[in-house]
């Protein structure tokens, strides 16, 4: 146990669950106070899922990727792990806010739309980094919160704020979910030279 | 200076994030030509609106920028420099500056040559509104550079790009009045309800100087040693917005200074029959004009002789004066700057004048009106692209009646509905009279 | 129930630890490492070479951190190539890169230990060999104390302590004893000497004087190829008087690199 405890530290995940509530709690005040319905927008709830797995992908890479690399753990088990339970914490978050009176929901737009950007960004650790992996999610989900779409052309390129019965949203989602997780579990997050973090020297 | 400004453009992130930015800018235009394709302040305008998405991006690349500043770990050679940091800073801040600058004109001038050849009126107002969406490109990187800087976690960028979006356009909403919501928002104020709207220029000027407030805001938050000294920030804020609010025109002001009379204005054809076009879609006369001297010939028997462009607008409300000498046009654009629907002109032109004219209230009658009108063209009226919007029964009923009958009466007919509609009275049974 | 043939029960012995032949490894698209035929045995190796000589990126062939491009790898009885599983391998493995990277708020203790669990070392082990590790490489006194306390020399001695926590059998040192003051690079030679009793030991520095007084092997290259293998003795051998160098050694070492650039 005392394994993981030390894994789960050196990945800031006690610091990225605070920022995640407190990023939860930032975008419920506000809904509550301005809107009229129960529901919030598609759009609210698609920022809202952005901005949790935002945080969550700082998680997913380690303060020495290569190091980890050395290691005789097998990765596999422990990264499928991880993203399954950055997706849990960030579904229970939501979760959380149906129980209130400004609900962000629907759940199934919320799974689909978390389980989606959760596997984007999966997808963009793989490739180019952890620091980089919220490009491409960011400017999707703004893309999509600023244009309606429409036909399945429109509607796959906007699955993010569809309706929780849109097929091509779904389809899309759950591609994005499929590669983006099958690329971290077997590559992991790539390692750049420049992304180490390392204190600076002291002479004492 | 010039040197400095090189070496920190190749060091720092700036190139990538300015093509990013232009990448996505382009790639919301260009998918959506159809809002901007009726000309040059449609297109400023349009990008403006868009600023929902590069703003928030902008935003973005300047944490970025400032993330990376503190992974490299340069903080703690550059603290034992000598260059005061108000120095340093300037290569930082002007080049992310003139990054968002060619990223926004490098976007605008990628959709330019679209309309290039069919957009004619240019009106200031199209700079200002520009010059303005320059200014809070750059309000928002150096807010991202200033909030990357103080809060150096990797989840910053995205987090600020996420609540710039609610800011800009979620929030505005908030406030109670449509100046108000234009003057704090640069992404809002920009709806396009006719194809002759415009920015107020003092809308425009309200929205500079807020963007200018968070502009200098940002340097202010960046140029401080600590994280104390933040709220010296706000100082600029509650200035800004101040001058803002005193200067936005709201209410009916603002939704007058909404509509550009210049674009409204009419730009005729030389000789006779005259057809006239808005200024704003002065560059359609030529396609315009032989379908409406067509129309015209077809309408001897009557006494219009000038067709004009119907330039209506919803909000505000205004409409041309009717005249007993001229014919109104609807005339829309398509996503490439030519006439929509081009077979529709002459139909709609001349159901209009067997119509009336819109005082005579609930008198009208569109099915009469439709079955004269295309009798005249000798066109069966149809739903479709070329015809008619709504399939139209009745319409095709009394059609049909009338090409039964022998062409002196037909006309007559065509004739007596053209005479009541012109008096308001009722055209139901004129067409139908003989049909007993 | 299958019936146990006698090899699978038997110790495998491994004639020699390291064996490449004709390494290609590239960094970034350079090829640092240009066919290379190296033999390695426990004892301390240390390599040896100017700025760019390959050396890292041989390291980090040898720690299977990077796939080498061509010619064939053995490490520790296991062959290195894209489909073998290198568990077994990375569980008697050591390595302290030039550079690393930790989570500033871990104790020296917790860092070490979460190497520890990493290598998969079993849970009941750990804390003694934690304790060990950094007894042995003197940190004893700053084991409780935040990592991004302590100077550069002691983070590096806090690196050596996690590579050597497992008892490798191979154990990969890259500039161990940059930071380090004289009399903690002697403490380290002493270390070094007690490791590479019964493992074999690869050190890559600048000082040579820590290589002819610590290693019982030293290995020369430039350029991604090998240069020379052979004892501090040989080593010292091949200098002359008309070399340049503070030592002996130094002067084998300057000597050797001439010949190779003469003769390129």
């Amino acid at each position: 146990m005392t394994g993981l405890i030390l894994y789960v530290r050196s990945r800031q995940v006690p610091a990225a669950l605070g920022a995640a509530v407190a990023g939860t709690a930032l975008a419920w005040l506000p809904a509550t106070a301005f809107s009229v319905k129960g529901e919030v927008s598609s759009t609210v709830l698609a920022l809202t899922v952005l901005l949790l797995v935002a945080v969550a992908t700082t998680t997913l890479g380690g303060p020495d990727d290569t190091l980890d690399r050395t290691a005789a753990r097998p990765w596999g088990w422990l990264r499928i792990s991880h993203l399954a339970t950055a997706l849990g914490c960030v579904l229970m978050l939501l979760l959380a806010t149906l129980l209130t009176g400004t609900r962000f929901g629907p759940f199934g737009c919320a799974v689909r739309d978390a389980a989606g950007l959760l596997g984007l960004t999966a997808l963009g650790t793989a490739t180019v980094g952890t620091a980089r992996s919220w490009f491409l999610p960011l400017g999707w989900t703004l893309g999509a919160a600023a244009f309606p779409g429409m036909g399945t052309a429109g509607e796959a390129l906007t699955w993010q704020t569809q309706a929780f019965d849109s097929r091509p949203a779904a389809v899309v989602a759950a591609v994005l979910t499929a590669t983006g997780t099958a690329a971290y579990v077997s590559r992991g997050p790539r390692t750049t030279a420049g992304d180490l973090v390392t204190e600076p020297v002291r002479c004492r | 200076m010039n040197r400095i400004i090189g070496i920190e453009l190749r060091r720092s992130a700036a190139l990538g994030a300015a093509l990013l930015i232009a990448v996505a800018g382009t790639i919301v235009l260009q998918a959506t030509a159809g809002r901007w394709s009726m000309g040059w302040m449609a297109l400023a305008m349009t990008q403006r609106e868009y600023l929902a998405v590069l703003s928030p991006l902008a935003m973005a690349a300047g944490a970025w920028q400032s993330y990376r500043e503190h992974r490299a770990n340069v903080a703690e050679l550059l603290a034992a420099v000598p260059r005061p940091r108000p120095q340093r800073m300037v290569p930082i801040l002007a080049t992310t500056a003139l990054a968002v600058l060619v990223a926004y004109l490098v976007t605008l001038l990628a959709a330019a040559p679209r309309i290039a050849d069919t957009a004619r009126y240019l009106p200031p107002a199209a700079f200002v509104v520009v010059a303005v969406g320059l200014v809070a490109m750059i309000a928002s990187v150096w807010l991202g550079l200033a909030v990357g800087r103080l809060v150096p976690a990797l989840a910053t960028a995205p987090a600020l790009a996420v609540i710039g979006f609610a800011l800009l356009i979620l929030a505005p909403h908030a406030l109670p009045d449509g100046g108000l919501t234009a003057a704090f928002s640069p992404a809002m104020g920009m709806s396009m309800f006719s194809d002759y709207d415009t920015v107020d220029g003092q809308v425009s000027a309200a929205q500079a100087l807020w963007m200018a407030a968070v502009a200098v805001a940002g340097v202010v938050l960046f140029a401080v040693p600590n994280r104390k000294f933040a709220f010296a920030a706000l100082l600029p804020l509650a200035i800004g917005a101040t001058a803002t609010v005193l200067v936005v025109p709201t209410g009916d002001a603002y939704d007058q200074g909404t509509l550009d009379p210049v674009a409204q204005e009419l730009v005729c054809t030389d000789g006779t029959p005259r057809v006239c076009v808005s200024r704003a879609h002065e560059e359609l006369l030529p396609e315009v004009t032989p379908k409406a001297r067509h129309a015209l010939e077809l309408l001897t028997k009557t006494s219009i002789v000038e067709a004009h462009e119907d330039t209506s607008t919803v909000s505000p409300p205004t409409s041309p004066r009717s005249r007993a000498d001229t014919a109104l046009m609807t005339i829309t654009l398509d996503q490439h700057g030519h006439l929509a629907h081009p077979r529709r002109l002459e139909p709609t032109m001349l159901t209009g004048v067997f119509t009336g004219p819109l005082s005579c209230g609930d008198n009208r009658n569109f099915t009469v009106a439709t079955a004269a009108a295309y009798w005249l063209l000798d066109r069966e009226p149809a739903a479709g692209p070329d015809g008619l919007e709504f399939d139209d029964p009745d319409a095709v009923k009394l059609w049909k009646g009338l090409q039964a009958l022998p062409r002196a009466e037909a006309e007559a007919r065509v004739v007596a509905v053209y005479q009541a509609a012109r008096k308001c009275q009722d055209t139901t049974h004129l067409l139908s009279r003989g049909a007993r | 129930m299958r019936a146990v043939r006698a090899a699978e029960t038997a110790p495998t012995l491994h004639p020699w630890l390291v064996h490449a032949k004709e390494l290609r490894v590239r960094a970034g698209r350079h090829l640092a490492v240009d066919g290379l035929d190296l033999t390695l045995t426990a004892g301390v190796h240390g390599v040896l070479g100017p700025n760019g000589a390959g050396k890292t990126t041989l390291m980090r062939a040898l720690s299977t951190v990077v796939k080498p491009v061509g010619g064939s790898l053995t490490l520790l009885g296991a062959q290195v190539d894209g489909r073998a599983d290198l568990r077994e391998v990375r569980r008697e493995l050591g390595y302290l890169p030039q550079q690393f990277g930790f989570y500033p708020r871990f104790t020296v203790r917790e860092f070490v230990a979460y190497m520890a669990w990493l290598k998969e070392m079993p849970k009941t082990a750990i804390p003694d060999a934690v304790q060990r590790a950094i007894d042995r490489v003197g940190l004893t006194p700053k084991a409780d104390a935040k990592m991004k306390t302590l100077s550069g020399g002691m983070q590096r001695r806090a690196g050596i302590a996690q590579a050597i926590v497992n008892d490798p059998e191979l154990l990969l040192l890259d500039e161990p004893t940059v930071g380090l003051d004289p009399e903690q690079r002697l403490d380290f030679r002493d270390l070094l000497r007690d490791l590479g009793a019964d493992s074999c030991v690869l050190v890559s520095t600048h000082l040579v004087e820590d290589v002819v007084a610590a290693c019982t092997d030293v290995i020369l290259m430039n350029e991604g190829r090998l240069l020379f293998q052979g004892t501090p003795d040989d080593l010292i051998a091949r200098g002359g008087q008309g070399d340049a160098g503070d030592s002996p050694a130094e002067r084998g070492y300057s000597a050797l690199l001439r010949q190779h650039r003469s003769n390129a």
